[in-house]
């Protein structure tokens, strides 16, 4: 056979999509408003002191660069793709220079006695949000801090004013920036889900289909040749397996963890169902930390392969997986020969046999038991119990 | 025998495995009445012929199994249905025994299996297999840990015997190692399922009543 089924721990990708568009495109837009608003009260501030100013015209000039300097960063920050961090430096650079142009417009007293604003006034603040939402918390802190420094300098000397300014300019630029990386992590979680969600749709929609097709006529194979015997319940034995594995493919939940660590135990058992080895679980999730979840599928994998080897043929088995809440239980038994008493202790002194040594330790490991029960001719049992995730997190 | 023949129908969308059993079951002397394709048919024809037994698959496309099964074992008092459906569908399998189902057999169990399974059905046994006893198991369980006081319980006789049938010992097997009567394991079995359906019809009619759907009935 030429063809391929897709195994449903594969990825499903869908279709090719457009860029995904920054999640943070809003907190561009008000930066932007914010800097064409803050504009406005410059110019304004400037034609209240017009009269007073060392150099008016100088100060109408600067003006004239910021209204420039609004238009070219407006167009440029609402576009959709990349905000070069070289323009946003040179932002940075031409709002401070601005400012340092102050020096120049306003008289001496007007810089220190008089405290009146500095040309730009609060328009500088737009940058330090354009930090913020360029780069996240540090961003807007180090632009809050940058243009504070240069208000300092501008002014030439340090009061309770300006250092309240400070704070201010850093405080917005970091809870800006707070809230631009939260809001980029958010979309990309909810992207996350969107494909996660994706994928099980696409699971199902072949689930349906194999168990609609594929499913149906081994199904029927199987059961008919076991009824006429001979050579067809061979074949009915390998159509039988094939059935049972392609069951458990399609019905096994995709073997993800959470985020926490946690996982599913179920999926990793279920795939290990085969015509002799049944599987039997709760509807529900049963979550353990993902290593243990490895380590116990892992487990009963080694248990059952024990049991093809040692069980004797056509012996069959049951996993039985429980989850008490505190402990999850998990529970192998066969039907096969069982083994004397002695020959575990026995293997274990002569040191070769892996079940006692491994399994047990193993076990323990993950802070479990393990009880074995067995006696000739009437099988084996063995009961694995581990903390449940919510009591292995408590313990830490 | 001198009672009347076993009458039966099978629901399945699948018309290879559907005509297969059909035939299977009518081979070995069962009264096949009807098949049918969906849940609407099902319904639709078990009103109809009133079958002792309805093989109930549960994929059957728009509407499921489950749904088919609790109009069918709510309406037909002497119609009792088996699912008999792919392993590993477990929430299905689960809602359909809470929803009235007597009982579950993977499809890939023998013909021998299969009519076994029929014969208890129609005698009002419950047919356990050992991931059934693993879900109804892991059920209580859920209950138990949530906020409904009223859910129902599993007596420590009950999990004792659930737990064994879920690691695949037969009835009798059951009842050697707990030193129990037969009969007394089967009543063991069948009081945890009775249990989980009342609750479910319970949780059912709460719901309507609460949600004014049972005066739009009249």
């Amino acid at each position: 056979m030429t063809g391929r089924v897709r195994l449903p721990g594969e990825r499903y990708r869908g279709p090719d999509r457009p860029e995904p568009k920054d999640p943070a495109a809003p907190l561009w837009r008000s930066a932007v408003l914010l800097r064409i608003i803050t504009f406005f009260f410059a110019a304004g501030v400037v034609f209240n002191h017009r009269d007073e100013y060392a150099d008016t015209t100088l100060g109408w000039v600067t003006v004239g660069v910021m209204a420039v300097w609004t238009a070219v960063t407006s167009v440029y920050y609402l576009r959709e793709n990349s905000r070069a961090v070289w323009f946003i430096l040179l932002d940075l650079a031409i709002c401070c220079g601005t400012m340092t142009m102050s020096r120049l417009v306003l008289t001496h007293e007007q810089l220190t006695e008089l405290a009146v604003p500095l040309v730009p006034t609060v328009w500088v603040t737009a940058v330090v949000a354009v930090g913020a939402v360029r780069a996240g918390l540090t961003g807007g802190t180090a632009f809050g801090l940058v243009v504070a420094l240069f208000n300092y300098g501008v002014r030439g000397y340090v009061d309770t004013d300006l250092t309240r300014d400070m704070v201010l300019l850093v405080g917005i630029g970091g809870v800006l920036g707070l809230a631009a990386t939260t809001s980029r992590q958010s979309a990309e979680r909810l992207a996350k889900a969107l494909r996660v969600e994706a994928a099980t749709a696409e699971r199902e929609r072949l689930a349906r289909t194999i168990h609609d097709s594929v499913l149906q006529v081994l199904a029927r194979v199987g059961k008919r040749g076991r009824e006429l015997g001979g050579e067809a319940a061979e074949l009915a034995a390998m159509a039988g397996r094939q059935e049972v594995a392609l069951r458990a493919l399609v019905s096994a939940a995709p073997l993800e963890s959470t985020e926490d660590g946690a996982a599913d135990l179920r999926p990793r058992l279920q795939v290990l169902a085969t015509d002799r080895f049944q599987v039997s679980v709760p509807a529900t999730p049963v979550m353990v930390t993902e290593p243990a979840a490895v380590e116990l599928a892992y487990l009963v994998q080694e248990a059952l392969q024990n049991v093809d080897r040692h069980a004797g043929a056509g012996a069959k088995a049951w996993v039985l997986l429980e989850d008490l809440g505190d402990e999850v239980v998990l529970s192998i038994r066969d039907d096969g020969v069982g083994i004397p008493a002695g020959r575990i202790t026995a293997a274990e002194d002569e040191g070769r046999m892996g079940i006692a040594r491994s399994i047990r330790g193993r076990v323990s490991d993950l802070g479990g038991i393990i009880t074995l029960e067995t006696a000739p001719d009437s099988g084996t049992e063995w009961e694995i119990r581990v903390p449940s995730v919510n009591t292995a997190k408590g313990a830490k | 025998m001198t009672e009347h023949p076993i009458s039966v129908m099978v629901v399945d969308d699948h018309p290879i495995w559907r005509d297969g059993v059909a035939r299977d079951l009518a081979e070995r002397g069962f009264d096949v009445r009807a098949t049918a394709g969906d849940a609407a048919a099902a319904v639709r024809i078990a009103r109809a012929v009133r079958p002792d037994v309805v093989l109930m698959d549960l994929n059957l496309g728009e509407e499921s199994g489950v749904e088919a099964t609790r109009k069918i074992t709510g309406e037909l008092a002497g119609t009792r249905v088996l699912v008999l459906s792919a392993s590993g569908e477990h929430n299905d399998v689960l809602e359909a025994v809470k929803a009235g189902a007597s009982g579950y057999l993977v499809k890939s169990a023998s013909a021998e299996e299969l009519v076994a399974a029929v014969r208890r059905t129609s005698a009002g046994d419950a047919v356990f297999t050992a991931g059934l006893a693993g879900l109804v198991l892991g059920e209580y369980r859920r209950m138990a840990s949530g906020p409904e006081d009223d859910a129902p319980k599993l007596t420590e006789r009950e999990t004792e015997v659930l737990r064994l049938v879920a690691k695949g010992l037969t009835a009798k097997q059951i009842a050697d190692r707990l030193v129990l009567s037969h009969r007394t394991v089967e009543n063991h079995v069948q009081s945890t399922l009775r249990k989980l359906q009342l609750h479910n019809r319970v949780e059912l009619a709460r719901y309507a009543i609460e949600h004014g759907l049972d005066q739009d009935q009249d």
